[in-house]
């Protein structure tokens, strides 16, 4: 499905904030993954997604979704395949248009946009239908503009836009992270709700170790733009926060001092 | 003091006006995009409108150069910010600047005169009935089409994502839309109806002028702010009803100012001093509210301070 070979990319070359944030890394996705990744900060977590999104253009390497090498594509063109939804809330959706427009843009999403009335009655009613399920009561909001919803309501409208269209390859940056503890809950459960639904192939970044290990079929632990924990099957049924926290710091040789990430683990 | 000819000019300058104003909303405040273009579109509209009836073209015709010609006026500033990555502010000022040299090319001289030529408004008064009020007919008909069409536009797939583009960028490229290509396309829009008002307003006033544009862009924002305040935003088409009202409202501050005794040479001088209220006030509004506590809605309070930039 995805193919990510070699992927390198070294920001401020040459300067003294020199930084490898990509480092011959390497992925291979089947159709269906529900990958969660995990690393430090500045483990390179976020360039990885960022490199598959196209922000920007990696340094060497390849990118290949169903073999069709999109390394050169830019980010708008890539859209036709990959969605995204983002850490902050507010970034996935436009604050000054209503729920309904914002959800026929996502409608449209990867194909070229014609001069024609973008609303009519059909899709509003499908869009109040896929509302209902988010099970926010938004459904009876369309003319509402989405400034006046909260963090996780358009987080959950966000995730719906991202899913609305289906993508070969959805991709979650901690999207769950600026929520609070049961919105981020709720988001959550209609993330795995979705990706289960629509056997989506999906890449989700958490600080979270206990969520990455209950969510989802992988998981990938990162270090310095590199892979250097990669556990699926029994091995990851089998395995413990305490254990992952372990491992890291053995494949890394890098005492785990993220309180973070402790935090996250230990809760 | 105020006779019923005074009253129907400014109505109908107002009107012309108003299509400037047009413009400017879709730049200002669809893209977020503050376009310092306007100034030599603007005269770019007249100077060619004028010059081609001047040379004996149709002046419907004529007209309907001025749009294009003011769209690939947009097209150059929208290239310049895109795709030379030059700010927004920079990239306006660098077509404005081209195009004052282009506007006396065009023109072959300061100004133009079309004294007694045959323009849209001399035809339309020709029509039966229309001897007395034709121009203010033809230009209350020119901006409820306009405003009707933008509001159409806004409101097909192409038009919301040039509305998030303006609001989310991020956002709308994630899904899938090239943002250069709209940010091209708002403003040759805008910079299409701005020269058109140009075109409207040489014929009116029957000669176009180099130095036409100057201060366009204050006044066209002023417009747009006064109509925001009075009429309001929560809609699109609230919006485009309160920029074309702005822009009349602002012709009849300027003619009753005029009628006061200020000089027409104050007139820039005022223009800053309405944006600057304009600009303040929200912001006064805003901490007024929040000093009152509950006697305004939070929905109220919010549409305000979005605003108020």
């Amino acid at each position: 499905m995805l193919t990510v070979q070699n992927l390198t990319k070294i920001f401020n070359k040459g300067t003294i904030n020199e930084k490898k944030a990509l480092d011959h890394f390497s992925l291979e996705l089947a159709p269906g993954d529900f990958v969660t990744v995990i690393g430090s900060n500045g483990a390179g977590k976020s360039s990885m997604m960022n490199a598959v999104a196209g922000v920007f253009l990696p340094d060497c390497g390849e990118i290949l979704i169903d073999g069709q090498n999109i390394t050169k594509w830019p980010s708008h063109k890539r859209a036709a395949l990959i969605s995204r939804v983002f850490q902050d809330p507010l970034s996935g959706t436009a604050a000054s248009m209503t729920i309904e427009e914002n959800l026929v843009m996502a409608l449209r999403r990867g194909e070229s946009r014609r001069l024609r009335w973008a609303l009519n009655v059909n899709k509003r009613d499908y869009f109040r239908n896929e509302l209902a399920k988010l099970g926010l009561g938004l459904e009876g909001r369309l003319t509402t503009k989405v400034k006046l919803l909260s963090g996780g309501q358009r987080q959950a409208l966000t995730l719906l836009m991202a899913t609305l269209q289906e993508p070969k390859l959805l991709l979650l940056d901690e999207h769950t992270a600026a929520l609070d503890p049961k919105t981020a809950e709720k988001v959550l459960e209609l993330t795995c709700k979705v990706a289960e639904s629509s056997k989506l192939t999906t890449l989700m970044i958490t600080h979270n170790l206990e969520q990455a290990l209950s969510v989802g079929n992988r998981t990938i632990m990162m270090h310095e733009g590199r892979i250097v924990l990669d556990i699926r099957g029994i091995e990851r049924n089998n395995m413990t926060i305490g254990r992952l926290l372990e491992m890291f710091e053995k494949a890394s040789g890098v005492h785990m001092n993220n309180d973070r990430m402790m935090l996250a683990g230990t809760r | 003091m105020f006779s019923l000819k005074l009253v129907v000019g400014t109505l109908e300058i107002g009107l012309m006006y108003a299509i400037m104003v047009l413009g400017v909303y879709l730049t200002f405040r669809i893209l977020d995009y503050a376009d310092l273009t306007v100034e030599g579109s603007f005269t770019l509209g007249a100077a060619t409108a004028a010059t081609l009836i001047f040379q004996g073209y149709n002046p419907w015709l004529a007209t309907s150069i001025a749009f294009l010609v003011g769209f690939i006026a947009g097209i150059f500033t929208g290239i310049f910010h895109t795709k030379f990555k030059i700010t927004a502010l920079l990239s306006g000022i660098l077509t404005m600047t081209a195009l004052y040299s282009i506007n006396l090319r065009v023109m072959g001289k300061a100004n133009v005169s079309l004294l007694k030529a045959r323009t849209i408004f001399s035809d339309f008064e020709k029509l039966p009935g229309m001897e007395k009020y034709g121009v203010l007919v033809l230009c209350s008909l020119t901006i409820v089409i306009l405003g009707l069409l933008v509001y159409l536009f806004l409101n097909t797939e192409i038009g919301l994502a040039l509305r998030a583009t303006g609001d989310n960028e991020l956002m709308i490229r994630s899904l899938g839309v090239n943002t250069d290509i709209m940010k091209i396309l708002g403003l040759a829009l805008s910079n299409g109806l701005v020269a058109f008002s140009g075109s409207f307003v040489a014929q009116n006033q029957q000669f176009a002028d180099a130095s036409m544009g100057i201060g366009m862009i204050v006044a066209g924002l002023a417009s747009v702010i006064i109509g925001e305040v009075l009429v309001g935003t929560s809609s699109i088409a609230r919006a485009i009803v309160a920029v074309i009202c702005g822009g009349v409202i602002y012709r009849i501050i300027i003619a009753i100012v005029l009628q006061l005794g200020l000089e027409a040479t104050d007139l820039k001088l005022l223009t800053a001093v309405i944006v600057l209220i304009a600009l303040v006030t929200p912001g006064l509004k805003s901490k007024f509210t929040a000093f009152n506590g509950g006697i305004l809605g939070k929905g109220d309070q919010y549409a305000n301070s979005s605003k108020s930039n």
